[in-house]
């Protein structure tokens, strides 16, 4: 059975993918639906959803299109998720492919660094980096990456620890190839699936880290976020609770959609490497 | 002039406290276009040897002295340039490849590494290597494990000739082979030695295999020399205690003697 019709079997699995592509449709056709900023007064403040079929979701205190801002957020989720992710499973990856590959001094070293950016929450370092640096797109990639690319880091070195050993390693060696080249052109890209295995609960951490930091306005002030609408909300969460509501939901389904997706692929691609 | 040297090489291991000599104070040559086999039971550090020789492992005491340069003092850039000339073929073909990688690639590496030929030029060098060794040169990009265990051998042979080395080490390269394979495999070896006059390190348990392709033989226990000389003189006639018992546990051997 191929990997997809064996996902396609996974009621969660599936679930999960459908809840990612709204997202990604979403993301992708915000700037068609909705050309203004999203962050320009569309209407009357405060107007209740399926009042106006112009505003379906109605508007905020400031009279934004609160459609128009969920779409836009789900931009920023899905870029700053995907980015932080893309950027910690990097980081973890060479830095946990030198010091396995190294070993000795250079991986004494890497390690102790490692321990050190483990020790601090992922959230707290986060939270510093942007208070010092600046709220901005690229900081907040970086501030969510720095706390992140522990994990991927140490399960990259376990696996190079072993792969190391493998004959393939000793004939590059014999062969002449430069240890840079071995360690990053056969041993890494061995290394990696059990290291991609844990993209999705990265993705949907590095989310759940964004929607928080904007929710704090610790994000970038120039973008529609999820987590800045619900900050929004919370003024009028008596007389208003959709406003916090509705971004509030989207944010659930998207981290659960990127993980169940995310735990589908891997689950699916594991049984095969099982097999063979 | 000998080809290698090797003078009281020692090389000890730590296990559980005590430190045992996986090769103890061992000494032996090798000349320009001669094979020398390594023999002897598991555990008598053949393959230790072969990794000290190739600088995979670094030794305790002793020398190699290879085309007339101390070995063991080269380091980082020389010593990868000088690798050149040393080749190795290790015993199972797949766990001796990256498993991602194309028969293509793995010609190209040498020749990349050592700048024998450009970038353009390769394909057609990768095609000359692949006729070299037997093989059909629209082989090149089929994945490693796409081909048969004997083809992957030949694959080992044609990357370890790629960058013409004066000598080969061989881990027991024909002992996962069936013996049809490995009779063509040998025949191979021959045939390049003849032709380009390249040495053999030949590591090998089987002693019937020993007698047909190597000059000379060192029999080793335990870490230590037991026996050497001339490979039909010493298998034919033994006279170290663990010579006799490796001959009388050949049972091919036994069959093909008068
Ligand atoms: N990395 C290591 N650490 C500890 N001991 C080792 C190591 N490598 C080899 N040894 C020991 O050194 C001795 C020689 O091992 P070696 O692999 O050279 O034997 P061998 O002659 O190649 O055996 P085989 O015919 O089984 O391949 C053995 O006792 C082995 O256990
Ligand atoms: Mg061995």
């Amino acid at each position: 059975m191929s990997p997809l019709r064996r996902f396609l079997r996974k009621p969660e699995a599936v679930a999960g993918a459908i809840l990612l592509a709204a997202l990604v449709a979403m993301a992708l056709s915000a700037p068609m639906l909705f050309p203004g900023d999203p962050q320009a007064i569309a209407g009357p403040a405060l107007l209740p959803p399926f009042q106006d079929w112009s505003l379906p979701l109605g508007t905020d205190r400031l009279g934004r299109d609160v459609l128009a801002e969920l779409f836009y957020g789900a931009r920023t989720s899905l870029a700053v998720g995907l980015a932080a992710a893309a950027a910690a499973l990097a980081i973890g990856s060479v830095v946990g492919t030198l010091a396995g590959f190294a070993g000795g001094l250079v991986d004494e070293v890497l390690m102790r660094i490692t321990d050190a950016f483990q020790t601090v929450p992922g959230f707290l370092l986060a939270l510093a980096f942007v208070s010092v640096v600046g709220p901005s797109l690229g900081i907040v990639v970086i501030a969510i990456a720095l706390g992140t690319w522990t994990g991927p880091a140490r399960v990259a070195r376990a696996e190079v620890l072993s792969i190391r050993e493998r004959d393939y390693v000793a004939g590059a060696r014999v062969i002449g190839m430069h240890p840079l080249a071995i360690a990053f052109r056969e041993v890494l890209p061995n290394a990696l699936p059990p290291v991609l295995a844990m993209s999705s609960v990265i993705v949907a951490a590095a989310i759940l880290t964004e929607a928080a930091l904007s929710f704090l306005g610790l994000g970038d002030p120039n973008r529609a976020t999820w987590g800045g609408m619900i900050a929004e909300g919370r003024a009028v969460l008596r007389t208003a609770p959709f406003l916090s509501i509705v971004p509030g939901i989207a944010l659930v389904l998207t981290v659960l959609g990127v993980y169940l997706a995310g735990e589908g692929i891997v689950e699916t691609t594991a049984v095969r490497r099982g097999l063979s | 002039m000998n080809l290698l040297t090797v003078s009281n090489l020692t090389k000890r291991y730590r296990r559980g406290g005590k430190t045992i000599a996986a090769v103890d104070d061992i000494s032996f040559h090798i000349e320009p276009g001669e094979t020398l086999a390594l023999a002897g039971p598991s555990g008598s550090g053949k393959s230790t040897i072969a990794r000290l020789v190739l600088r995979l492992i670094e030794p305790d005491a002793g020398h190699i002295e290879f085309e007339g340069n101390d070995f063991l003092a080269l380091s980082g850039a020389a010593l990868r340039q000088r690798r050149a000339r040393l080749q190795m073929v290790f015993q199972d073909p797949l766990a001796a490849f990256n498993p991602r990688s194309t028969v293509a690639r793995l010609l190209d590496d040498p020749l990349r590494i050592h700048g024998i030929a450009a970038r353009a030029e390769r394909p057609r060098r990768i095609a000359a290597l692949l006729e070299r060794v037997g093989l059909a040169a629209d082989l090149a990009p089929r994945a490693i494990h796409e081909i048969s265990g004997g083809q992957r051998q030949r694959v080992a042979i044609a990357r370890a000739i790629a960058t013409k080395p004066s000598l080969i080490v061989l881990d027991e390269a024909v002992s996962a082979l069936d013996v049809s394979v490995r009779g063509q495999i040998l025949e191979l070896l021959l045939d390049l030695q003849r032709q380009e006059r390249i040495a053999y390190l030949f590591i090998s348990h089987d002693l019937g295999v020993v007698r047909a392709i190597a000059h000379r033989v060192v029999l080793l226990e335990a870490g230590e020399i037991a026996e050497c000389g001339d490979a039909r003189t010493v298998i034919d006639a033994p006279q170290s205690a663990i010579g006799k018992a490796l001959v009388a546990a050949a049972p091919r051997l036994n069959r093909t003697r008068p």
